[in-house]
């Protein structure tokens, strides 16, 4: 006939239930937490990899580049071009507006790294021009 | 290794005075401490019986909560009806420790082979009427010794109390035992669920890790990531300028002589401009949002950008 008294079993379910309340909420938040950060580290992730493949690419940026200064409007210009492991410098003492324009055109269009330029204007065909391209 | 020790039996009744009890006892239960009938019914078995015993009762019984027993013997059934509060106060005041109580019985159902009647104490005698034990005033009837349940053979007809049905139905209790289990289970689950789910994403986020080839820490990512799109940002300037540069209307004599640029500042010299076209310029400028410092000459002038 000893029986347990049931309000000490309500009570010990009532603290169970607290006590699984409150691990529930330490591992909702945990979790949240958790989604918040996946979906931040995934955002960085697409953004990063975008980025890295417009600009981080050398492979690709070095063989558009050489693709570009090969092309046959710029084969008549006295163009030197001088490339290192991470840069292309791009000179020219006198080249005439055409090959200018279409070397411009396909560089600013593009995506690559301008570091710096110089293009000064010798008559109204022709410019000098300093150019490096950094990848 | 168990043996099965046989307990003492005491026989509870309200009026008889007991010494104190101090090792485990069956009780049997006086008819003075429950109400009994013995009826025939139109059912077969004992669980159809035990649904009918509230209404069997109902007529008889005083105010209080009622707990119910049945069996069968022969063609009728036997039914009971007892108030736990009251046994256990009567148990209470008699001195007999609920712990001591191994099992209860019914004086119906234990003692059934008495011929005539017998003493239960000075005021009252037990004897069998018509299959029923009843209790009656010691001066009724002649009674022929003393009611001895030391060597009774116990029946299989044994109740259990409910300590706490005066104050909550055990249905109650059962309903809220069985809301705050399920509450349990839910909160359980729950608790489970979300511990798979965040190491799923945790394991998906390592993934992108993998998947996307990116360095060890998030340190170095943002780091990363910061120095493309301060590369990303400068270049989109560098042909943003140029272009509001190239889109600006140069009037016959009017030319770009230089452009250059280096450590983020961008040179423009325009020649043959005069001063009224040098402020359009300017304002063109200005209102695309770009930073300048403008220095004129004679009949030209030169833009120095920040990027």
């Amino acid at each position: 006939m000893n029986r347990i008294n049931p309000l000490y079993i309500g009570v010990t379910l009532i603290v169970l239930i607290s006590f699984i309340s409150y691990k529930l909420n330490v591992v909702t938040d945990e979790y949240n937490e958790a989604k918040i950060e996946y979906k931040k580290t995934l955002a960085l992730a697409n953004e990063l990899k975008s980025l890295e493949n417009v600009y981080g690419d050398k492979k690709r940026i070095k063989k558009s580049l050489e693709k570009i200064l090969n092309h046959s409007s710029l084969r008549g210009s006295e163009i030197n071009k001088d490339f290192t492991k991470s840069t292309l410098k791009i000179d020219s003492k006198s080249i005439n507006i055409k090959a200018l324009n279409f070397l411009m055109g396909k560089l600013l269009n593009g995506t690559y790294q301008i570091r710096s330029m110089k293009i000064k204007k010798l008559s109204d065909l022709r410019v000098s021009l300093e150019l490096e391209i950094k990848w | 290794m168990k043996f099965n020790k046989k307990l003492p039996t005491v026989f509870l009744d309200t009026d008889s005075e007991y010494e104190s009890i101090d090792s485990k006892v069956n009780i049997i239960l006086s008819p003075s401490l429950y109400w009994v009938k013995k009826i025939s019914l139109p059912v077969k078995y004992v669980r159809d019986v035990q649904k009918l015993l509230p209404s069997i009762f109902e007529d008889i019984l005083p105010d209080g909560n009622y707990n119910y027993y049945a069996y069968k013997v022969d063609d009728e059934f036997m039914v009971f009806a007892y108030n736990d509060k009251f046994i256990l106060d009567t148990l209470s005041k008699k001195g007999i420790s609920l712990s001591n109580i191994s099992n209860i019985y019914f004086a119906q159902s234990e003692i059934t082979d008495i011929e005539t009647a017998l003493k239960i104490n000075e005021k009252q005698s037990v004897y069998i009427k018509d299959g029923v034990l009843i209790l009656v005033p010691c001066c009724w009837i002649e009674e022929k010794g003393k009611l001895d349940v030391s060597d009774i053979k116990h029946s299989k007809h044994k109740i259990t109390l409910h300590q706490f049905g005066h104050i909550v139905e055990t249905k109650s209790l059962y309903k809220i035992g069985a809301i705050l289990t399920v509450m349990i289970f839910l909160l359980s689950s729950e608790y489970f669920i979300t511990l798979y789910k965040t190491d799923k994403i945790l394991s998906a986020k390592d993934e992108i890790y993998q998947n996307y080839k990116l360095k060890s820490t998030t340190f170095q990512n943002k780091a990363l990531l910061k120095k493309y799109k301060n590369i990303h940002s400068m270049q989109t300037k560098i042909r943003k300028y140029i272009s509001y540069i190239l889109k600006i209307k140069l009037q016959k004599d009017e030319r770009i002589s230089f452009i250059s640029l280096k450590n983020k500042k961008m040179l423009i010299s325009f020649t043959g401009v005069s001063k009224t076209r040098e402020n359009v310029i300017k304002k063109i400028l200005t209102s695309k949002g770009v930073s300048f410092k403008s220095k004129s000459t004679k009949d030209s002038m030169r833009i120095e950008a920040s990027l």
